[in-house]
Parts: structure tokens; C-alpha cells; sequence
């Protein structure tokens, strides 16, 4: 399990995150949306999570289990990349992906990052059997087979967006915190990159926090709702509170009822 | 097919091992490269060239080939590579005058000690910063450095130290004492084979994983932080071999100098040359940077006897090379073949050439016109 405990993050006057504390994966494979208005918070609670910002007070925690007991290892001040050694992955809303390198060789690097060979000097192209396919298996689940070989600068953006979202899984993630991975995509594509999601967060129990603002997919796939206003947590609970609580569809919609 | 050609991609391949493939026509250049490199102390005896000055451009192309590992892959642009390339050259030559080390390959290897000393020295402080910040501050420590050895008695000052342990004779090379020209030779084909060694071992480098993982820093910092690259250690690493390359062509130009003095060896002028080498060669190939450095070391050279102003040559070199060769002498050899090879098959897109050509021209000329009637008129 993944907490956030009291986190708190200002720039300059603005408390973009205020004592925030949440927990994320308390069942296997749980899927945490969480949902705001602009400016709530929600990426920076993110960044401070995943190790792109420090918090200015408060811990990042990761519960485990050691010979039976439970353990915490506070991870706060912990640098990205140890981050996601530890299975905390994450995917960006503006697109990163290594933009001269083919779509076959963004997964690559990946990969063979999580198998920890990138100091490795044996050659890419030939060696490293079990990495090329696992490629093979990312790529038939993204449905990316056929742009394998294109340079992902010249994608279209739901492409780059499946394969931004494909690179995370490669990291082969406990914790998965995906910011907008539906931003940009064409609507049809939508449902078809949340269901892959859903797909491997069950198959491999990854626990998911995603950041969505299309409501409809929240209420199909949500397991919990965390609402977020003002870098506060506003509500926290069922997505079935996104119809019940008049309060909440007035701050998220701009609803008056 | 035998175990030295594969079919890849409809291409057949020359495959030297596991991963290093050339393709038909980049094994042709290589050969021929060989062939040339072997034969320049024969070439350069039978027409007017400067054997030393190709010999000279070929050790700076070494340090332009170590500096292109960051250029490249990581993208970072280093202003102070001299640094390496001047420890480099001072290492072997504090062995040989303040301690009478008279074996060469011993000169070399305290090159490549002092300069990877420095480098991881550096390296550790300049790998967490970027663009600009990068440039400057490896110019910074580079200038520290030249500074130092300027100031210094122990390095005697601008006026250098000599290479020559006993004061009179060269170093051994390879446990014999040679006459002037048997040396020059000897260290021709040493330079050769050690620049032959460390551009496969730099080929192998860059197209392993540690080398993807380098692409990755260069293209996406951010991204590659977030699939677990730790990307300050790996930069200081690539910073380091980097350095390697630098010190081991400045202590084989110890060797061939025979004296080592900080203006032509660690001056930052000189990393601002080594840089150019890469981009004149073309940084987006592996060999480029090689050719960059014996084209403009021997302009460097040669261009005094020929015209007054030659430091502007230069400039101007690299302003061509800028506007007309963006992609380096090297890397600009595909698109040139594949111009010519389409234009052999169709006459057609040579007229369209003479018409653009033609007609920018036209436009240029209607462009001064406008100006000149603005300036004189005060309209057009």
C-alpha cells in the first residue's frame, strides 16, 4: 500500500497540495480516479508522490510485508528512479516519450531499464531474449505492433499517448499513477486505453491512481474516488457519490442544483 | 551465407560481431578509410602533404570522437574538453621531465590516469546541469585548469615541459630508442591502431544498452528519470570515458610533440576547436568527428602559408559548414549519394535545381533592389 501522510506542498503563497493524506492499493489492484477541478492539486500530488517534487512537510510511505510482518519504508527525499525500482511508476499528461527513437526502441530502454541492463555493453539489436519479447508482448497490447518501427515524434498524438502509458506497464509497476492518460485521445481510443489499464491492474493486482476528467469513465471503472478542491482532499469514497453529492457536482461541474 | 554476412532487412550486412554491422557501401568507406590511414607516411611522402600535421589532426579527431559521446548521446555540449586532451598531454610529459619515465606506453598510461582522474573529478560536478549551464561550466574548469598550469613552476609556465626524459633522446617505444623519422613512423601506426581500437570499442559503447540509455538522457531527462535511468550518475560515467578519449590523444600528442605547452594543448580556444571538429565531421556519425579533426587541424596549419588573415578561415569554415553541411562533412555523404543516384535516374529534378537555384536568385537580387531604392528614396 502506497500513503500519502499530511503532505503539503506551497509555491510561493499558493498551497497547491494541503495536508493531503490518502492511501492508495488497499485491496490488490484497486483503481483510484481522482478528479478536480483545474488547479485542485492533482498533478502536483502526483509529482510530490513520485519523486518530481519534494513535499514541504509530510511523508510518502510505502507499506509491505516482510516475513509475515508489516513494514513502512518512508520514501520521502527518495530520487525518481529509486522510486520506480520500488514499483512506483508513473506516466506524464504531456507526453514523454524519447521522441528520435522508434516506438520499438521507447519500450526497449524501458525494459531493459526494469531488468536493470542498462549498464550492460552487449549489443541491443541481438542479445536479451526475454526483453525483446516482452517489446513483443507491449506492443500487441497497445496495439502498437504495426508503428513499431516509426519514430515516435512522427505518431499521431494517440499513439504517443498509448505509448507513453505502454512504457509505464514495461517498468512492470506495483503502483501506477497515471496522470490524464485519456487527454488527447480520440474517443473511441478512450475507453480502449482505460480497459487496457484495467486489464493489467488486475491481471498483476497493480494498484492505479489515475487523474480523469471524463466522468463517464470514472463512474464505469472507479473502485474509489478521491476528489480534490484546493489542494485539499474534498471527498473520498464511492463513484456513485459523482450522482448522489450535490455539493460535489458543484465544485467539479460548475453544477448548480 | 557464412558467419560474417546476415540478411537484415532485405540488406545484406557485414557483421563483425554480435551487434556491429555495416552495410555494403559503409564497408567499402571503411576499407578504404583503412587502406587510406595506413597509407599516409607513404601518400603524405610522395605529394606536398604535412605527414605531422594528419598526424596532429588525427589525435585531435580521437578527443573530438570522446566529446561526440556527449554531443550526441546525451546532448550535452561541452566547451572544455581541452582540459582532458591538456592533462592528457601533461601526464605523460611530467613523467618523462620530472621523473625520466622514458618508456612511451608507461607516458601514455599516466595520460589516460591523470585525465580520468580529472574527468571524474569534473564529471562530478557538472553532470546534474543542462544546456547552457553545462557549456559554461566545463569551460569554467577547463580555464581553472589552464590557468593553474600557467601560473605554475612545476609545470614551467608558459614555456612547457619537454618530453624528452634524458633530455636529448624521445621516448622508447615498445622498449627501443628510434631515430627521429623510425619514431614518427613507429607512433603513426601506434596512433592508428589505438584509434582503430577506440572507435570499435566506442561503436560497441553506443550501441549497447548503456548507450540507448544515454540517447534516452539526451532526448527525455525527465522521462528517463521515470524508467528508472539514474541519469546524473550515467551522464558522469559518459563524461568520464569521454575524458578518457581526450587524455589518450593528448598524451599520444605529448609523444609526437615531444613538448607539451598549456596554449595549444589546454587552452579553451582549443576546446572550442575540438567541438567544431565534431560538428565539421558530422556528431550524428561515429567516424566524423575523426575527419573533422585532420580537415581542420590541417587548415589550422597550412592556411598561414596561403592567406594573411587565417584565423578568419575558420569562421568562416565553420560558418559554411553551418549554413550548407549542418549534418558535418560524413553525414551529409548519404544524402549527397542519394541526390546524385536520383538525379541519375531522372534529368528531370536537375532542371528543377537550376530553376530554384535561378529563381532564389532572381529573388535575392528584387530583395537588395527594395533595399537599396528604402535606403535611398526612403520608399520603395
Amino acid at each position: 500500500m502506497l500513503e500519502a501522510r499530511d503532505l503539503r506542498k506551497e509555491f510561493g503563497e499558493l498551497r497547491a497540495t494541503d495536508d493531503v493524506s490518502l492511501e492508495f492499493g488497499k485491496t490488490d489492484g484497486e483503481m483510484v480516479f481522482i478528479v478536480g477541478p483545474n488547479g485542485a492539486g492533482k498533478t502536483t500530488l502526483i509529482n510530490l508522490l513520485t519523486g518530481l517534487l519534494e513535499p514541504d512537510q509530510g511523508s510518502v510511505v510505502v507499506h509491505g510485508e516482510e516475513n509475515g510482518a508489516p513494514v513502512e519504508d518512508d520514501i520521502t527525499g527518495m530520487a525518481p528512479e529509486e522510486r520506480v525500482r520500488r514499483g512506483l511508476v508513473r506516466s506524464f499528461q504531456i507526453v514523454h516519450v524519447f521522441e528520435e527513437m522508434t516506438v520499438r526502441e521507447n519500450l526497449r530502454v524501458a525494459v531493459l531499464s526494469r531488468y536493470d541492463k542498462t549498464l550492460s555493453m552487449r549489443s541491443v539489436d541481438d542479445s536479451h531474449e526475454e526483453v525483446e519479447t516482452e517489446i513483443d508482448g507491449l506492443l500487441e497490447r497497445f496495439r502498437l505492433t504495426d508503428v513499431q518501427d516509426e519514430v515516435a515524434e512522427t505518431l499521431p498524438h494517440g499513439d504517443r499517448k498509448l505509448l507513453d502509458v505502454a512504457m509505464s506497464f514495461g517498468l512492470d509497476p506495483t503502483y501506477l499513477l497515471l496522470d490524464e492518460p485519456t487527454a488527447g485521445v480520440a474517443t473511441r481510443e478512450k475507453e480502449y486505453v482505460i480497459e487496457t489499464i484495467v486489464e493489467a491492474s488486475e491481471a498483476d493486482g497493480v494498484t492505479t491512481v489515475t487523474i480523469e476528467h471524463d466522468m463517464d469513465l470514472v463512474k464505469e471503472y472507479a473502485d474509489r474516488l478521491v476528489v480534490l478542491h484546493e489542494g485539499a482532499v474534498f471527498r473520498e469514497g464511492d463513484p456513485s457519490l459523482l450522482e448522489t453529492d450535490s455539493e460535489l457536482r458543484r465544485v467539479l461541474l460548475g453544477v448548480n442544483e | 551465407m557464412s558467419r560474417f554476412l546476415v540478411e537484415r532487412d532485405g540488406q545484406t550486412r557485414v557483421r563483425l560481431s554480435e551487434g556491429m554491422e555495416l552495410t555494403k557501401s559503409q564497408s567499402v568507406l571503411a576499407v578504404l578509410g583503412l587502406v587510406v590511414l595506413f597509407a599516409v607516411p607513404d601518400i603524405t611522402r610522395l605529394t606536398s602533404l604535412s605527414f605531422q600535421a594528419i598526424h596532429r589532426g588525427i589525435l585531435f579527431g580521437l578527443a573530438a570522437v570522446g566529446l561526440n559521446l556527449l554531443l550526441r548521446h546525451t546532448e550535452l555540449v561541452s566547451f572544455g574538453h581541452a582540459a582532458f586532451f591538456g592533462v592528457g598531454a601533461y601526464g605523460a610529459a611530467v613523467l618523462a621531465s620530472h621523473f625520466d619515465v622514458s618508456s612511451g606506453l608507461l607516458l601514455l598510461v599516466g595520460s589516460v590516469l591523470a585525465s580520468t582522474a580529472i574527468a571524474v573529478l569534473i564529471g562530478y560536478f557538472v553532470a546534474g546541469y543542462l544546456d547552457i549551464y553545462f557549456a559554461l561550466l566545463t569551460l569554467a574548469f577547463n580555464q581553472v585548469l589552464y590557468a593553474f598550469v600557467l601560473q605554475s613552476g612545476y609545470f614551467n609556465y608558459s614555456d612547457g615541459l619537454s618530453v624528452r626524459p634524458d633530455g636529448l633522446n624521445p621516448p622508447t617505444l615498445f622498449g627501443l630508442q628510434w631515430t627521429s623519422s623510425g619514431y614518427d613512423l613507429i607512433l603513426y601506426y601506434f596512433t592508428v591502431v589505438v584509434l582503430v581500437v577506440s572507435l570499435l570499442a566506442m561503436w560497441k559503447l553506443v550501441n549497447s544498452p548503456f548507450g540507448r540509455a544515454l540517447d534516452a538522457i539526451g532526448q527525455d531527462r525527465t522521462r528517463a528519470r521515470f524508467v528508472g535511468i539514474p541519469v546524473e550518475k550515467y551522464v558522469w560515467i559518459a563524461f568520464a570515458i569521454s575524458g578518457v578519449y581526450g587524455g589518450l590523444a593528448g598524451g599520444l600528442f605529448a609523444l609526437l610533440q615531444l613538448h607539451v605547452s598549456p596554449e595549444p594543448t589546454l587552452y579553451a580556444f582549443v576546446s572550442g576547436e575540438i567541438l567544431f571538429m565534431a560538428i565539421l565531421g558530422g556528431f550524428g556519425t561515429l567516424v566524423g568527428p575523426v575527419i573533422g579533426g585532420v580537415v581542420l587541424v590541417y587548415l589550422l596549419i597550412q592556411a598561414p602559408f596561403y592567406v594573411e588573415y587565417y584565423n578568419a578561415l575558420t569562421g568562416l569554415v565553420l560558418i559554411a559548414v553551418v549554413l550548407f553541411l549542418p549534418e558535418g562533412i560524413l553525414g551529409s555523404i548519404p544524402k549527397i549519394g542519394t541526390g546524385l543516384a536520383r538525379r541519375r535516374s531522372d534529368p528531370g529534378l536537375l532542371r528543377e535545381d537550376v530553376a530554384t537555384v535561378g529563381s532564389s536568385l532572381r529573388r535575392g537580387v528584387s530583395r537588395a533592389v527594395t533595399t537599396v531604392r528604402i535606403i535611398v528614396f526612403g520608399v520603395n
